[in-house]
């Protein structure tokens, strides 16, 4: 099964939110006119998300899938919440963005004047709570992909987010046809990043290495302990 | 409205009840539709199962009548399971709730614990047996079944699904052409020893004339060398079982 | 209030009609508001989930609308959001499971983006601006017109990449069979595979908006 680091990789690069997944577009295109704010965001982005599918992690083996509340008492074992999963999801980014905002504007004042409206925003950025409903759908087995996936994801989350801020502030002094402008280019650039990074695609993860160099006939008799 | 919306104490008793409301109308919504999901799950995998033996489009057999038509192919109370080892550790019914897919992608369970279920179906008179495999494509899971002949080694037809995987390229493994070339070829030779597959990308450039070869699909290579390793996997340990039934 | 006069307007006067033409050309969530772009892109790949997506959301946005404008006088506004956040996925709780339960095909192709719904900024966003100081019926309308204006963009969008990229609509195949090389692919046509890749669809609502602002140049930005 896929380890860690490829878990982590994968994230960043050919499974980016917002290049493969399109997670996060709201606030990608909206704070992205300068990479001041677009650092900003996110690093809040990077931050919110490795702390919270963790903890979504934590509710949903032991609190919402079925079974999961065993450990309270046996006869729960056919109890199944799951149901619930969105609203607890989204309670605990809104929770968690709300301790960020009031991190933010004790420490950072500056940043949570520029990013205004934008952080209490992240709440409903779709890559938090997708990142979260990810997390579910894929069933990592441990909490250490969980958060390898949250990190990597915010991380290429982040590369993205400024990426296009840089080739934005560029893009002001070109002449881009009028109905274009802004908004327009910004798409199709994006879309363009989108085509490169899928180049990533090509990065072989580990353990398919040594699984081809295995010959057939001394593998069969690997698996019995008497050889014929 | 006399009182005082803006209140502790309402605030809080609109917030109790808005909350107790919406999670009994979800609870029985839920409770309620769980019988139909349960039975999409199962049909599905009847389905699937189903496929690889037979063409269930032919047959005219959907998810309206695969539980009925099921039973009259594969009893399961013939169903067997078996370890890692290729040894028989279980038999009947359970092995069609065993879910590989879970187990597969599960970290924490060792090899050893490991279940394997293997289904044996009539059709045509003839005894054929069905097994479940799994595998990582590029974009997500892979999965399907293999239905082997009643001389345990020569494949009778395959099926094989996708999640996520690029359609038009990684997502035609699921599409005739490609599934038809598996037929007829033989797991393993007389001595009963794995013969492995190989997907290629042209069929001149086989490695070995022992070793199957199945024409990959162009563009969708990553796929396409799932399912070789998903199969080769599988069934390398499942011909140890059927080796010892010879 | 101030003189309200109780005089009843009626249901689609011109006004109300406006709350369902608006969004859908000049005021559209999607390519104007820059809401809602997420799924907007993610689903788009085939026509069947364009629909479904957008059938979802106008479930979602005209329920509740009119559930938050039925309760708009009494929500404390401490926990308006709260309320609103709770009411949406709840709403969309709804539609995962009805989804999961009598059409499970489409449900396991929609996967997360079902999920998603309740992040689409569009439903917040109408919640807030319309719904919370607004009657129960132009809500409702303004639910509908901004889920329509919503649909409309993943439809035409699912439509050129369903045709380009596979050579279908809904699943029939319209050019010919790509693999037994009938119809167009009998001279040598072959699908855009590109189209079904994920960037394409940023690309194809860049041509919209270009498009868009073309015909209604008080839209185009100043640098």
């Amino acid at each position: 099964m896929e380890s860690t680091l490829d878990i982590f990789v994968k994230a960043i690069f050919s499974e980016n939110m917002i290049f493969a997944y399109f997670l996060g577009m709201c606030s990608y295109l909206a704070v992205s006119k300068t990479v001041k704010t677009a650092v900003g965001l996110g690093l809040a982005v990077i931050f919110v998300l490795t702390v919270t599918v963790p903890v979504n992690y934590l509710l949903e083996n032991y609190v919402l899938k079925q079974g999961a509340l065993t450990w309270i008492d046996p006869k729960y074992a056919e109890l199944d919440l799951s149901f619930l999963a969105f609203i607890m999801f989204i309670a605990v980014v809104a929770s968690m963005v709300q301790l960020v905002e009031m991190l933010v504007e004790k420490f950072a004042p500056a940043l949570y004047g520029a990013l205004g409206i934008f952080l209490p925003l992240i709440a409903v950025n779709c890559s938090i709570l997708g990142g979260a409903l990810f997390m579910q759908e894929r069933q990592y087995s441990t909490i250490l992909d969980a958060t390898a996936f949250s990190l990597g994801s915010g991380i290429g989350w982040f590369i993205a987010i400024v990426a296009i801020a840089a080739i934005r502030e560029k893009l002001r002094y070109s002449n881009v046809p009028g109905p274009l402008r802004g908004l327009g280019i910004t798409f199709i650039v994006t879309g363009l990043m989108g085509i490169a990074f899928m180049s990533f695609m090509g990065i072989k993860y580990g353990e398919e290495v040594a699984e081809e160099s295995a010959p057939t006939e001394t593998s069969a008799s690997d698996q019995t302990p008497e050889n014929n | 409205m006399a009182f005082n919306k803006e209140s502790n104490g309402f605030t809080f008793g609109f917030a109790i009840v808005l909350v107790i409301v919406l999670g009994v109308v979800l609870a029985s919504l839920s409770e309620g539709l769980r019988p139909f999901k349960e039975k999409n799950v199962r049909v599905k995998k009847q389905l699937d199962i189903l496929s690889a033996m037979l063409d269930i489009e032919k047959e005219g057999i959907t998810r309206a009548n695969a539980e009925d038509i099921f039973p009259k192919y594969v009893d399961l109370n013939d169903a067997i399971i078996i370890n890692y080892k290729g040894q028989e550790i279980g038999k009947g019914k359970e092995a069609f709730e065993i879910d590989i897919k879970k187990e597969f992608r599960d970290k924490t369970l060792e090899e050893k614990d490991k279940r394997y279920p293997l289904f044996i179906a009539k059709e045509s008179n003839k005894k054929r047996y069905i097994i479940p495999v799994v595998g990582k494509g590029l974009w997500g899971p892979i999965w399907g079944y293999l239905c082997l002949k009643e001389d345990m080694r020569t494949i009778l037809g395959v099926s094989f699904d996708h999640k996520q995987e690029t359609p038009g390229l990684g997502a035609e493994i699921n599409k005739k052409f490609f599934m038809e070339q598996w037929k007829s070829s033989q797991i393993s030779n007389d001595q009963g020893m794995f013969q492995k597959y190989e997907v290629v990308k042209d069929m001149s450039g086989k490695k070995s004339d022992t070793d199957n070869a199945i024409d990959g699909i162009t563009g969708g290579t990553i796929t396409s060398k799932g399912v070789e390793e998903m199969v080769n996997r599988t069934l390398k340990l499942y011909s140890i079982y059927f080796k010892s039934k010879m | 209030m101030s003189t309200e006069k109780v005089s009843k307007e009626p249901l689609f006067s011109k006004k109300n009609k406006k709350l369902i033409t608006d969004p859908v050309t000049d005021n559209n969530p999607i390519t104007i508001q820059v809401l809602g772009i997420c799924s907007a892109l993610a689903i788009t790949v085939q026509v069947s989930q364009a629909v479904v997506m957008s059938l979802s959301v106008l479930f979602v946005m005209i329920m509740g609308n009119l559930i938050i404008s039925l309760l708009r006088h009494m929500i404390p506004s401490r926990i308006r959001i709260i309320v609103q956040l709770l009411i949406v996925a709840s709403l969309v709780i709804v539609v995962d499971q009805v989804l999961a339960a009598f059409l499970p095909d489409l449900s396991a192709k929609l996967s997360v983006f079902v999920g998603l719904i309740i992040t689409n900024c569009i439903i917040m966003g109408r919640l807030e601006a319309f719904a919370m100081g607004n009657k129960p019926w132009p809500s409702i309308l303004d639910g509908f017109g901004n889920a329509i204006g919503y649909g409309v963009i993943l439809i035409i969008v699912a439509v050129f990449r369903e045709l380009l990229g596979s050579g279908t609509l809904m699943g029939y195949p319209l050019l010919g069979d790509s693999i037994t090389g009938t119809g167009l692919y009998s001279i040598g046509y072959m699908n855009n595979n590109l189209m079904i890749l994920p960037p394409m669809a940023l690309i194809i609502v860049g041509i919209i908006i270009w498009v868009q602002r073309s015909r209604n140049k008080e839209l185009i930005e100043e640098h």
